[in-house]
């Protein structure tokens, strides 16, 4: 019994209601406290980079997935393992590009908007969930990958589908494991 | 079934009210208002009592040749008002209770949607529907 075990997925249920209504109040507070649309999705997308840094060391604690090989490896596991986890979601993958680094996730049912049923008037371009394209934008960082993380479709603009769109740039950190002679 | 539907805040002013017939919406405006001395006479008269679910229905509060008025209050003293048809006797109130029952849980979904002020009028597009749903005469 040298190595401990995993560590068991202990799911602190709290109430799904709470949760969306806190988000929601975080939302309104920030379209109270900002006038331009812009400004609201930066700090959502800022707030959304400070979880991410956070959350993906819980993530990899509780999931142990393995090393992935190639982006589309990554994107299949934000979206089965880690929405599944956090939000009881699974949203669908698509690869939008031959070169294999621009991906979406398509949710079709998002339980952050349960409530709201279409954005204010003088509030038509506010990405609402942009909170969840920091956290994957956040999350990606901390595990050497830079990437883009924006809405492509939004449901609460009207479009059909919500989708996020995840482009993958360059590594940041090249492997160095080998000792500098 | 339902005539016309009125949702009414805690200060007495109107956040919701709509009516089927619109020619004579200036009466159905006059009978929701005059319902709401009825309505506090009812809650005045339950006193202390702890008020539970079966409370917050307050069932026929007057009839009038045409029309029959019941009311409903929350805990949170927001009225709902529905005047029905007198002409429609199937209406049981089991009907009316199930109506009202809807009515409240349409207006807490406006309640959380987190760009709703509590006071402004209603304009969720969900809880027009719903009102629509009920007053379609079903012939």
């Amino acid at each position: 019994m040298s190595r401990p075990a995993p560590r068991k997925p202990e799911y602190h249920k709290i109430n799904k209601d709470l949760f969306v209504l806190t988000y929601g109040a975080l939302v309104a507070q920030l379209c109270k406290d900002y006038e331009k649309d812009e400004d609201v999705n930066t700090y959502l997308d800022k707030m959304g980079y400070g979880i991410g840094t956070r959350l993906v060391e819980d993530f990899l604690a509780r999931s142990c997935v393995g090393r992935c090989h190639s982006y589309s490896e990554i994107t299949d596991i934000i979206a089965q393992v880690a929405f599944k986890m956090y939000l009881g979601i699974t949203p669908s993958v698509t690869c939008n590009n031959s070169s294999r680094n621009e991906f979406s996730l398509i949710l079709d049912k998002n339980p952050l908007v349960e409530f709201v049923e279409e954005l204010p008037a003088g509030r038509s371009s506010l990405c609402y969930c942009n909170l969840l394209c920091g956290i994957i934008r956040g999350a990606l960082e901390m595990v050497h990958l830079a990437a883009d993380v924006t809405f492509l479709q939004d449901r609460l603009k009207g479009d059909s589908v919500t989708e996020i769109g995840i482009t993958f740039l360059k590594k940041l950190d090249e492997k160095k494991y080998r000792r500098k002679k | 079934m339902a005539v016309c539907v009125a949702v009414i805040a805690k200060e007495n002013y109107p956040l919701y009210i709509r009516s089927v017939p619109t020619e004579n919406e200036l009466k159905f405006h006059y009978m929701v208002h005059t319902s709401l001395d009825v309505v506090d006479e009812k809650i005045s008269a339950m006193g202390k009592a702890l008020v539970d679910q079966r409370e917050l229905y307050l069932g026929l509060l007057y009839p009038t040749e045409d029309y029959k008025v019941y009311g409903y209050v929350t805990n949170s003293k927001v009225k709902f008002v529905m005047v029905v048809d007198s002409s429609n006797t199937a209406l049981r109130d089991n009907e009316i209770r199930s109506m009202f029952r809807k009515l409240h849980n349409s207006y807490t979904d406006v309640m959380c949607n987190p760009f709703y002020n509590p006071g402004d009028r209603i304009q969720s597009r969900a809880f027009d529907s719903m009102v629509t749903s009920m007053m379609i005469q079903v012939c």
